[in-house]
Order: structure tokens, then C-alpha cells, then sequence
């Protein structure tokens, strides 16, 4: 029973990491205004370019840092035509989630099955990691784990809520014409943020075939990256709530496992359903349950919408 | 005198034909563009394309049949447009639809006339049940319903494969995550085309009408256009959201049962291929219209039906994806771009101050 609940915890904290990462990147998008609905396509980009690169030179960081970089170059293209073209940002999300799938898909071709070389190791922290259940899954895991859970969604709180700089992103997201008059760089802010944002997406598809599921294989993503989308609603855009609820989901995708692992009269299918429901529920229950969670969940008032200086 | 751009509120439909051609053809330069740097002939490529395509029979049959999904997916996604709501959901109500075809039609013994329009109705049925949530969601509760259909086409999917490989397993071939032949199918007009064809033409030209000219497509124009005002006009917008999806359901559900009744005969997993997403590919070429469903399915078409001869030419499938988001992303940009017109300024010559000015 101890085994069952350590192994759980421990799948959720990896599972729960790739969404973590993807969810804290839109959350960068989304409050400068920007929907990016091309987390799906720049996550696969980042599984295949991760295992490439690990190919070539089997470092997991350099894996890592290329996935980013490849996210990254995604996330300027989305970012040049829905915030410099100011092009709608829906087609702009889909277009780069079928490009990113099918371009993934094809130069991934010749790697399909092949297992990654490289991974990232468990670094077990000293004393702590011999604590009975939590102790593996919380102190035995590898260290882009912590990077995800404690180190990157504290800078990204800080910084946004924290600092000047913060505010005149949220105030971008707010309010465009207001940052605007303020003199505040509106476009640079969104073209950032948004490439920063795509970068992390990159970076949650290369840790997912660096740690999770170290293999490259066509729809290997299997929408995570929509699930982080309905996360970042869920999370209220804020940088830790896309981490809790990132961890939340690696729990409900353990539960899977473990029911498969234990044989549960429940077909294989059904439990693989459980994240996809799971999510639809959590972003659909709080709001009707709850009245004020639409306050709590609100969006930026201004997103989606792209911003010109001379139309009012 | 000073050139510059202005950005136009409105842009005249040939001004936008015009970007968007110019749209398509970057985006195929593009890819030829890649195929050449993959050692591969452009012009061998295009030829054979050509011949697979338009320039023979089997490939104007082949054509058909791509264009009957794509016309249906294509209407789901663009009615539901017009309200101002995205279905991104049709691939998961393809798959609803064409489970509860499949269920009629595997356990329902009976003559074809009668097991078919009980397929479709049971189909459409399935596919409206698909919507149901997201769609009550959206309408009562304003929550995002781009998120919630998506999610469902995963779990589609799920359930499909499970069906084809589980229950509904095709014992005696033993094929492979597939479910048994259908004793009945849609009997054929030219060729492989079956009459789903000609039957999605008509539901795309009734709805064509439907939009346009009855009151209640009046009433989700207007939704859609300010729901606020709609609101204050009397016009029920959130039972129209409700109805327009449940309708986008059952459309993407009919074109999933055309394909598993007509085209395929049996159900199995990736049975939708990709059907329900090129749909929105169709929508947003269609601009809202569902007249213009019919050219905008009929290009859809044509490039899948030349990702078929690519996939001859050691190309992957998926090839055809990335070729379809560059498509999309090229229009989306023209979309914008043609609201750009130069204009030419006049700079104010200082004119010289009166006397009235220059007494203190």
C-alpha cells in the first residue's frame, strides 16, 4: 500500500511537470493578452527536437535547451503574425498546432521507436529522500522537477506580481490602449512574452521524452497541450495555480496507472479517458457550483483581442 | 505628399479573394520550396498530382469522397461560426456519430432502407449527445467551448478504438482493431461515390438557405454580431448558441456516419482522420457562409487528395498536416494584411498668418 501511494505520488509529480511547465508558459501568454493555441504543435516540436538533439550528444540539458529554443522559434512565427500582422489568434493557435504536429511528425520520422539515450537521472536529496512516501516522490526525482515546481513559478509570481515590470504586463493584458498612453512598449511586451511562453511549451515537450515517456512516436503529446490550455483557466492565470493544478492532473493521470496496474474492472480505455473528463469537469463545475468562481477565474479583460493603436 | 498605410474596417470580397490566392500560392511555393531541398522533383510531383487528382476518374471518385465529410465537418464548423462560437469538437462527434451507426447497424437486423435512416438518426443523435455538455457550458455558464469540445475528441477516440478492439471486435476475420463488416451500406451512384455525396450537397445548400434567409438564422447573425444587443432585442441567444451547436453536432455526427456506412463499412480506430479538424480548415476558408463551403471543402479536398500521392513518394501522412497549417497560417495573416490599404497623405502647408493672429 506505502509502494502503491509512493509510486503514485511519484508518476504525478513527473506527469503533473510537463503540464505544470506548459500551463505556467500560456499563463505568460495569456496575461499580455495573447491566446496561444498552438501549445500542442510547439509541444511535439519540443518532444522530437529534445530527442534529436539527445541523439546527437546525449546531455539531457542540451535536449532540454533545444527543445526551448524550438518552442521558442515557434512561438516568434505565432507571435510576429498574431502580434505584429495582429492576425486572429485562433486560426493563428490552430495553424501552428497542425504545423507543429505535422512537421514533428515528419522529421521524427526516423526516430520513431527509438528510445532516448539520454534521460534525466533521479538526484535524490540526502536524509530527506528516505522519508516513508513522500520521500522518493518529492526529494528523489530529477532536477528539472524542481526547476518546474518551486523555482520557475516563484519568479514568474515575483516578477508579476511583485515588481514594476509585472504590472505594466498585467496592464498590457488589461487594458492595451491604457498601457499604451502610459507609454508603456505594448507590442514588445506581447512579442516577448509570448515567444517566452512558447519556450516553456518547447520545454514541457522535451521533458516529457526526457523523463516521462522517453521514446519519440507520432501523437506521443496526445493533448496535453490542450489540457495545460483548460489548466490555465482552471489555474486563474496565476504561475503557481498552473503548477498545483499541474501536480492535480498528474494525480488523476497516476490514478490511471495505478488502476491498470492493479487490475481494476474498469477497461484500460476508460481510464485514459480520466484526464480529458477531469479536466472538461474542472473547468466546467467550479463556475456553475460557485458563482463567484467566475471573478476568481476571470481572463484578462483584453485577450484575444488584438491591439491597434489607431482603432478605438 | 507621403505614402502610408490605413488600416480599412472592412474589406471588399475581391480584395480578400485576391490575399488569400496569394496566401495559397505562398504557402504551396513554400512547400515545394521544402519538397525541392528534400531531393525531391517539384514538377514530377505536381504532375502526378495533377493525374491522381482532377486528371482522372478514379481520381475525381477519390476526390467525392474526400468532399463529403469535409462538406458536412465543413457546415458544423461554420454555422456554429456564425454565432460567434468555435466547435473544434467536430472529429469527436464524427466519431460519436459514426458509433451509433455502427451500433444500429451491426445489431439491428433489417432491410437496408429501413437500417440506414435509423443509422443516421441514431448517428446524429450520438453526435448531438457529444455536444450536449460542452454546448450547455457554453451557453449557461460562458465556459470556453474551444477547450471543452476539443478535449472530447480524445476521449472519442478512446472509446472508438476500445469498441473496435473491445465489444465490438470483429471475431470471425479477425482483423485487426476493427469491428465486423456492416451488412448494410449506402448504395453507390458513380463508381465508389456513394449518395451520402449528393445528400451533404443538399444539407450544405439548405443550410445555405437556412442562414440567410429564415428568421431564426437572422437571430444567430445577430447573436453572433453583439450578443448584448441580440439580448436586448428579445432574441434568446443562449437557446440559439444551444441549438446551433446541437445542429454543428449532428452535422459532424452525419458525416461520420456517411463515412463508416458509405465509405469505410466498419468501425475502427482513426477511423475520422483528421476529418473534424480539416473542417475547421473548411470553416474559416468559408468566412461564416455556407454557399462558400463548397469551394473552400472542394480545395480541402484537393490537398488531401494530393497528400495521398505524397504519401506514394516516401512522405509521411502527417506531411499533409503541416502542409494544412501553413495554408491556414498564411490566410490567417492575408485575412489581416488586406485591411491595409496605402494611402497617400498631404502634408498642411503652413498658410500664412492673417493679421488678426499676429496682433497680440
Amino acid at each position: 500500500m506505502i509502494d502503491l501511494l509512493t509510486g503514485m505520488l511519484s508518476t504525478a509529480i513527473l506527469a503533473g511537470g510537463v503540464l505544470a511547465l506548459a500551463a505556467l508558459g500560456e499563463v505568460l501568454a495569456e496575461r499580455v493578452g495573447v491566446t496561444n493555441l498552438g501549445v500542442e504543435g510547439l509541444m511535439s516540436m519540443g518532444a522530437v527536437v529534445a530527442i534529436i538533439t539527445v541523439v546527437a550528444t546525449p546531455n539531457p540539458w542540451l535536449g532540454l535547451l533545444a527543445a526551448t529554443l524550438a518552442g521558442a522559434a515557434g512561438g516568434m512565427v505565432f507571435a510576429f503574425a498574431t502580434v505584429i500582422v495582429r492576425a486572429n489568434q485562433v486560426l493563428c493557435g490552430l495553424a501552428v498546432t497542425f504545423l507543429g504536429l505535422g512537421l514533428s511528425a515528419s522529421i521524427g520520422h526516423d526516430y520513431a521507436g527509438v528510445p532516448s539515450p539520454a534521460t534525466f537521472g533521479r538526484v535524490p536529496v540526502p536524509g530527506l529522500s528516505s522519508l516513508p512516501v513522500i520521500g522518493p516522490a518529492f526529494f528523489g526525482q530529477n532536477l528539472p522537477v524542481y526547476l518546474i515546481y518551486l523555482v520557475l513559478p516563484a519568479v514568474a509570481h515575483w516578477v508579476m506580481f511583485h515588481t514594476r515590470h509585472g504590472l505594466a504586463m498585467r496592464a498590457v493584458g488589461e487594458n492595451p490602449a491604457a498601457a499604451d498612453a502610459a507609454g508603456l512598449p505594448v507590442t514588445a511586451l506581447r512579442f516577448w512574452y509570448v515567444t517566452l511562453g512558447a519556450g516553456l511549451a518547447g520545454a514541457a515537450g522535451g521533458y516529457l521524452t526526457l523523463t516521462y515517456v522517453p521514446v519519440w512516436s507520432e501523437g506521443l503529446v496526445a493533448g496535453r497541450g490542450w489540457i495545460a490550455l483548460a489548466l490555465v483557466i482552471f489555474a486563474g492565470y496565476r504561475p503557481f495555480g498552473a503548477t498545483l493544478s499541474g501536480l492535480l492532473f498528474g494525480l488523476i493521470t497516476a490514478l490511471s496507472f495505478v488502476g491498470q496496474a492493479r487490475n481494476w474492472p474498469i477497461a484500460p480505455a476508460f481510464l485514459n479517458m480520466l484526464p480529458y473528463l477531469g479536466t472538461i469537469a474542472f473547468i466546467i463545475v467550479p463556475v456553475v457550483v460557485w458563482h463567484r468562481m467566475r471573478r476568481i477565474m476571470a481572463a484578462p479583460a483584453a485577450l484575444g483581442v488584438p491591439y491597434h493603436r489607431d482603432v478605438r | 505628399m507621403a505614402g502610408t498605410l490605413q488600416r480599412q474596417p472592412t474589406v471588399t470580397p475581391a480584395r480578400r479573394l485576391a490575399w488569400r490566392a496569394g496566401a495559397i500560392v505562398t504557402a504551396l511555393a513554400i512547400t515545394t520550396l521544402f519538397l525541392a531541398l528534400s531531393g525531391r522533383d517539384p514538377r514530377l510531383l505536381a504532375d502526378l498530382v495533377v493525374r491522381s487528382t482532377v486528371g482522372s476518374r478514379f481520381g475525381l471518385e477519390d476526390l467525392a469522397l474526400f468532399l463529403t465529410p469535409l462538406l458536412l465537418t465543413g457546415a458544423a464548423v461554420t454555422v456554429t461560426g456564425r454565432i460567434g462560437v468555435w466547435n473544434i469538437g467536430a472529429e469527436g462527434q464524427f466519431y460519436a456519430g459514426a458509433i451509433g451507426a455502427t451500433a444500429i447497424g451491426l445489431f439491428l437486423p433489417g432491410p437496408s432502407w429501413l437500417v440506414l435512416p435509423l443509422m443516421a438518426a441514431s448517428g446524429i443523435a450520438c453526435g448531438m449527445g457529444w455536444i450536449l455538455v460542452p454546448a450547455l457550458a457554453r451557453a449557461y455558464a460562458g465556459v470556453n467551448e474551444i477547450i471543452t469540445t476539443l478535449l472530447l475528441n480524445f476521449v472519442a477516440g478512446l472509446l472508438t478504438t476500445y469498441l473496435a478492439v473491445g465489444p465490438w471486435h470483429d471475431r470471425v476475420t479477425g482483423a485487426l482493431a476493427s469491428t465486423g463488416r456492416l451488412p448494410v451500406r449506402i448504395p453507390e451512384i458513380w463508381g465508389v461515390v456513394h449518395w451520402g455525396f449528393p445528400i451533404a450537397l443538399a444539407i450544405v445548400l439548405g443550410l445555405a438557405w437556412l442562414t440567410t434567409r429564415t428568421s431564426w438564422g437572422y437571430q444567430i447573425t445577430v447573436g453572433g454580431a453583439n450578443e448584448q444587443a441580440a439580448r436586448y432585442a428579445g432574441i434568446p441567444v443562449r437557446a440559439r448558441i444551444l441549438g446551433v451547436m446541437l445542429l454543428s453536432g449532428g452535422l459532424a455526427a452525419l458525416a461520420g456516419m456517411f463515412e463508416v456506412a458509405g465509405t469505410v463499412h466498419r468501425l475502427q480506430g482513426g477511423l475520422a482522420n483528421n476529418f473534424g479538424y480539416f473542417g475547421i480548415v473548411v470553416a474559416v476558408l468559408a468566412r461564416g457562409s455556407c454557399l462558400n463551403v463548397l469551394p473552400a471543402a472542394l480545395l480541402m479536398a484537393f490537398i488531401l487528395n494530393a497528400g495521398i500521392v505524397l504519401q506514394t513518394q516516401q512522405l509521411t501522412g502527417s506531411a499533409v498536416l503541416a502542409i494544412t497549417g501553413l495554408v491556414l497560417f498564411m490566410i490567417a495573416i492575408a485575412d489581416e494584411l488586406a485591411h491595409y490599404r496605402p494611402v497617400t497623405v498631404r502634408p498642411v502647408t503652413p498658410r500664412p498668418a492673417t493679421r488678426a493672429e499676429v496682433r497680440p
